[in-house]
């Protein structure tokens, strides 16, 4: 008989989980119905039927180290056939929005982006943080509103606000990332030693073939069996459309601070509609609101039985909602040359920005890293 | 005794190519002043044939009528003639439609072989003679006491005793202890017993208890006990020992709600029962919960009994042999032994129970303390019926946490608190709880493992028959016959009859009373109650013959018949369920039924015509089939297209124990080339209607078998067969296999003679 595991229940733990979004974990009966149905689960110790009992005896250590809560895409055909409406999908979901409540400081922040109590708090530091610069350069400016062509860098401009409050939110973020990224790491580990047989290979060239075969293809969207709507499409085109834009953001970047190095390259914003980055951004925009389209009408429809949405997910999508929406927009009331309009969209628009960026770590979000991450180390494990 | 019948044939239902009017010529001309009338008619069915009927009734003064077409287990409702004896032939499922050639080949249905008539033309002249051997049975109405016995003043027995009551019955309702309510008395709470079935509650046996003390057709003894029963369904006398002594009083049924106890705890050591503190049962958990004294936050419900229990506890038991009782001394009557029947089994056996009360009881650790917690670990947990609702509700509570598991060990840790080592649990690990308490199952064991409780004053002893079989419940496996106890009058109900909760026993104690009943009325109007419901015939004894063997008294499943000193047999009709076993055992042929008897079957067998010669005409084989399974068997079997030889002629009996030993000496000497007996299942897991019946009857066959040894004929030509109704599909197989095995035998050595 192997080492005995003294078990402890964490009751408290099993409230947290379910207000997270795991209200039925207690229902399970433990018939398997999900480990046999789920299409990509592996053959050994498959989840979610083990994560279920976890969770109903509260054995917080060992669902939070855990790392086959990231093997799960989320396509919801164990919920569907649950004969007990246990929806083992929700708990996994529940579980990864507890991991990035927990995984980084301060967690006050993940504590904050748990619950819609705290949205006014999330809301109200950028909405501070911009209205600061807007009223500074109103006063520079004497009106409210710059008279004139509008240009939004007339209000918030981006050599001394938006560009090195955004650098350095981005990179605060990229840090942060980072520790939770080790940290996560850290907690998949098992005790003891392991010994490794066969070939290996380096982390870098696993996380090459998960980006490869995985992130940039969408393979395991494809393989979520019962899973019969736009999700993998509507996915897709919100990440290319992310990808587009940090490209097109990135090549104004480098237009933009190396024009003053070597004036050819220089570009200047706002950009003509012509101008082939204008172009990208403007279908990047497009894409990113079809997906959106996409993604939110397919979550309306879950039937709440058998799939139900939490907060992590609206959160996240109506963040992303308001950054497209507030962008289109503010380009569109800058054609049309309603000014106050304009610059009020675009203060929302930053706001939405920085909220996206800021708690990327804590929100949803974070799963473009921290799946990343761990898939990454199931394939250095050999878990398949 | 029919001695005017009137033989009428079905065309419509027999067809076959059979010339009818031939055979009904054939018929009257050999039964002559008998069969006065012999006709046939195209429809039987019709209103015009019936008519016709009671005309030849009223003009011909007929006292019998046989009906030649489909089996009589069709219609049998349609053909009723007041003060005639009426008979049926089966010339339908067993004449036409499973006749085949011996060949093989299938008849041409237009012009029927001489084979089929000569069976057709055997049954009909079986019908005559078994009708004119039968007179019409009068019955034997006994005192009829309307009054009902409950035993036993709990739960169960406080609904029988209101229900009784209710349906305007007298009661009288005897409790052991000096209060009412029995068991459900120590109850906190109840598992639910009505919608939604997901929160427990108060039982109410208050009320029940209220109702029956408050109701004056119920007589209430308490530290009273049942001494003796003696008497008949219908006429008990029932001893009550009361703290002032005895009391006689007359009941008409009783209703057995003894109850249970709980199992030995020492079956629980292994557990660390009685040497490690806080290791209590459910049921002194139960009693904790009750008085408000659940001090422990954390608790174990252990359901997983494997460590109490040996690898196989249905194995047999290699227990040393028991010790000889002491021989009575010369004169002295033996006092029964009782056995006990309690064993570690009673542990598994109550599973489903401890399940549902382990639910119960964590529930209990739950709201004792915010925090509570309480872990389940079974090898399958086992929720019945609409309790599924309930479990729902247990397992959804945040301090329920239950795995299988077996359990490994259980140790005392240093603060007291308990370790509990298990392993093969849902969590993937062999794991180690902490708990401050371990509860174990309380094992249900039947009042009747342990005591006679009713204390019959039957000849076969004073407790139930065949409680072995049940672990010492007062069960039976009549799956057709709930309540049964195999003692007539007597019906079970509640937690004595099986492990059950507490709305099982209240709807167990509504039927048992229903029985109870029934079975009052039936004594009163001398019928059978079951499984012959109904049936006016009841066993006749001719004395002047009889010569005290007391067969009859020893194997009568149903301790009907008791005797005097010198062994004369005393029957109880209303004990007897009119099987006939009596009339098989006894060598002297004194046990007869007005309508079934020695003689009847007998002069049936002696109606068959055998060929002389076995190479020409055939062989001929007797099938006694019993009416219950094997008879309705062969009927589905015809009805389904199968077919069988044309040389057997089959005769239905009550059931194989009625088959006495002379009938197959008739068929041998008559030169019939084999019997075959068809019976249910026997043994352990027994499907005879009455009980021991086809049991008994191998057993004579053994003794039939000798004796046709010593006279030189093949004792293979008699054999048995075990038939369930559903293996109808497998007979015409079985009957092909015999004839086989005749043929290559050859004749009867007898055959001729």
């Amino acid at each position: 008989m192997a080492q005995p595991v003294r078990i402890q229940p964490d009751l408290e733990f099993v409230k947290e989980l379910q207000a997270v979004g795991g209200e039925s974990l207690k229902k399970c009966y433990q018939c398997a119905t999900c480990s046999v149905a789920c299409p990509i689960s592996p053959t050994s110790n498959p989840y979610p039927r083990k994560e279920m009992v976890w969770a109903s005896w509260g054995l917080k250590d060992k669902l939070l180290s855990d790392v086959d809560i990231w093997l799960c895409h989320n396509c919801g055909t164990c919920s569907d056939l649950c004969p007990r409406g246990a929806k083992p999908g929700d708990l996994l979901s529940a579980l990864r929005n507890m991991t990035y409540a927990r995984l980084t400081q301060p967690t006050v922040v993940g504590k904050w982006l748990s619950s819609p109590q705290y949205l006014p708090i999330l809301v109200a530091i950028p909405a501070i943080l911009w209205a600061v610069v807007w009223m500074i350069m109103a006063g520079v400016n004497g009106s409210l509103f710059p008279q004139g062509d509008i240009v939004f860098g007339k209000l918030f401009p981006g050599d001394f606000t938006i560009d090195p409050i955004f650098m350095l939110t981005f990179f605060t973020a990229v840090g942060i990332l980072f520790k939770g990224t080790k940290n996560l790491i850290a907690s998949f580990q098992p005790e003891g030693r392991t010994l490794m047989l066969g070939k290996t290979k380096h982390w870098t060239l696993h996380l090459v073939d998960v980006i490869l075969e995985e992130v940039l293809t969408h393979t395991k969207f494809k393989d979520c069996g019962a899973d019969k709507s736009d999700r993998k499409v509507g996915h897709m085109i919100l990440m290319y459309s992310f990808v587009i834009l940090a490209f097109v953001t990135g090549v104004v970047a480098v237009g933009h601070w190396g024009g003053k190095v070597i004036p050819a390259i220089e570009i200047h914003t706002p950009m003509p509609l012509t101008f082939p980055v204008k172009i990208l951004a403007n279908i990047g925009a497009v894409m990113l609101l079809v997906g959106l389209a996409i993604l939110t009408v397919r979550r309306k429809a879950l039937d709440p039985k058998k799939t139900s949405s939490n907060y992590y997910d609206w959160y996240l999508l109506g963040v992303i909602w308001v950054v497209a929406v507030t962008g289109v927009l503010s380009q569109l009331f800058r054609l049309a040359g309603i000014a106050p309009v304009a610059y009020s969209v675009y203060y929302v628009h930053l706001v939405a920005v920085w909220m996206l960026f800021a708690y990327l770590p804590w929100s949803k979000l974070g799963h473009l890293v921290y799946r990343t991450a761990a898939l990454t180390y199931v394939r250095a494990m050999g878990r398949r | 005794m029919a001695t005017k019948i009137g033989v009428y044939f079905d065309q419509s239902s027999i067809g076959g190519g059979l010339d009818l009017e031939s055979l009904a010529d054939t018929v009257g001309g050999k039964w002559g002043d008998l069969t006065p009338v012999c006709k046939v008619f195209p429809v039987l069915a019709d209103k015009k044939a019936r008519d016709e009927i009671i005309a030849d009734i009223e003009e011909e003064g007929l006292d019998g009528v046989l009906l030649c077409g489909a089996s009589p287990r069709v219609d049998w409702d349609l053909y009723e003639f007041e003060g005639v004896l009426v008979d049926r032939v089966n010339l339908r499922e067993q004449g036409v439609l499973s006749y085949k050639n011996p060949d093989g080949s299938l008849p041409d249905p237009e012009a029927a072989p001489q084979l089929l008539e000569a069976l057709v033309t055997d049954y009909v002249n079986m019908g005559v003679v078994r009708l004119q051997k039968t007179t019409a049975p009068d019955g034997s109405p006994s005192e009829g006491v309307r009054r009902v016995l409950v035993l036993g003043g709990g739960w169960t027995g406080l609904t029988a005793a209101t229900n009784a009551s209710l349906a305007g019955h007298e009661v009288v309702l005897v409790e052991k202890d000096e209060v009412l309510g029995g068991r459900a008395l120590g109850l906190l709470k109840t598992v639910p017993l009505s919608h939604p079935y997901t929160d427990v509650h108060d039982t109410g046996i208050e009320k029940k208890i209220a109702a029956v003390q408050g109701d004056a057709n119920i007589t209430v003894y308490t530290k009273a006990k049942l001494a003796k029963l003696s008497g008949q369904p219908g006429d008990f006398t029932a001893t009550i020992a009361l703290a002032s002594g005895e009391q006689e009083v007359k009941v008409g049924a009783v209703v057995l709600a003894t109850g249970w106890q709980p199992q030995d705890t020492k079956v629980l050591e292994p557990f660390g029962y009685g040497s490690l503190q806080n290791v209590v049962t459910a049921a002194e958990f139960e009693k904790l919960a009750k008085n408000g004294g659940i001090t422990a936050r954390r608790v174990a419900f252990i359901l997983n009994t494997a460590l109490a229990e040996p690898a196989d506890p249905y194995a047999e038991v290699c227990a040393e042999a028991p010790a000889e009782a002491p021989a009575p001394a010369e004169g002295e009557a033996a006092a029964p032994v009782v056995k006990d029947h309690e064993s570690v089994r009673h542990l598994p056996i109550s599973n489903a129970i401890s399940s549902v009360v382990a639910l119960k009881q964590a529930g209990y650790v739950c709201d004792a303390f915010e925090g509570g917690q309480a872990f389940i670990l079974y090898d399958s947990m086992v929720v019945q019926g609409i309790h599924e609702r309930f479990y729902k509700a247990a397992q959804d509570r945040l301090g329920v946490m239950m795995s299988k598991a077996e359990i490994r060990s259980i140790t005392q840790a240093a603060d007291g608190s308990l370790n509990v080592l298990c392993d093969k649990t849902l969590i993937g690990d062999d794991i180690e709880i902490n708990v401050d308490m371990v509860v174990l199952p309380t094992g249900i064991v039947p009042a009747t493992a342990k005591d006679p409780i009713v204390n019959f004053d039957y000849r076969q002893g004073p407790a139930f028959p065949d409680l072995e079989l049940f672990e010492g419940y007062a069960d039976s496996n009549y799956i057709c016959f709930p309540y049964e106890t195999r003692r007539t009058g007597v019906y079970a109900a509640g937690c004595v009859r099986q492990p059950m909760m507490l709305d099982a026993a209240e709807e167990d104690a509504v039927g048992a009373t229903m029985k109870a009943i029934q079975c009052i009325e039936s004594a009163n109007r001398g019928v059978a109650v079951h499984p012959r419901s109904g049936d006016l015939s009841y066993p006749l004894f001719n004395f002047v013959r009889c010569t005290q063997c007391k067969r009859c008294t020893e194997e009568c499943p149903f301790g009907a018949l008791d005797d005097d000193e010198k062994g004369t047999p005393k029957p109880n009709p209303a004990r007897c369920r009119r099987c006939g076993t009596c009339m098989g055992a006894c060598p002297e042929r004194v046990i007869s039924f007005a309508n079934y008897n020695i003689d009847q079957i007998g002069s049936m067998i002696r109606e068959i015509n055998v060929p002389p010669d076995m190479k020409k005409g055939g062989p001929r084989v007797v099938i006694l089939a019993c009416e219950n399974d094997a008879y309705p068997a062969l009927d589905m079997a015809a009805l389904r297209g199968k077919h069988w030889s044309p040389y057997v002629r089959i005769i239905p009996v009550r059931c194989l124990g009625s088959v006495n030993a002379i009938w197959v000496a008739d068929a041998m000497s008559k030169g019939i080339d084999g019997v075959m007996m068809l019976g249910c299942k026997y043994g352990d897991d027994y499907q005879c209607h009455f009980v021991k019946g086809s049991e008994i009857c191998k057993r004579r066959k053994e003794n039939i078998a000798e004796t046709l040894n010593r006279l030189g004929v093949e004792p293979d030509r008699v054999e048995q067969y075990e038939v369930a109704i559903d293996e109808y599909d497998k007979l015409p197989g079985v009957i092909e296999d015999f004839m086989n095995m005749i043929l290559e035998k050859g004749p009867n050595p007898f055959k001729g003679y």
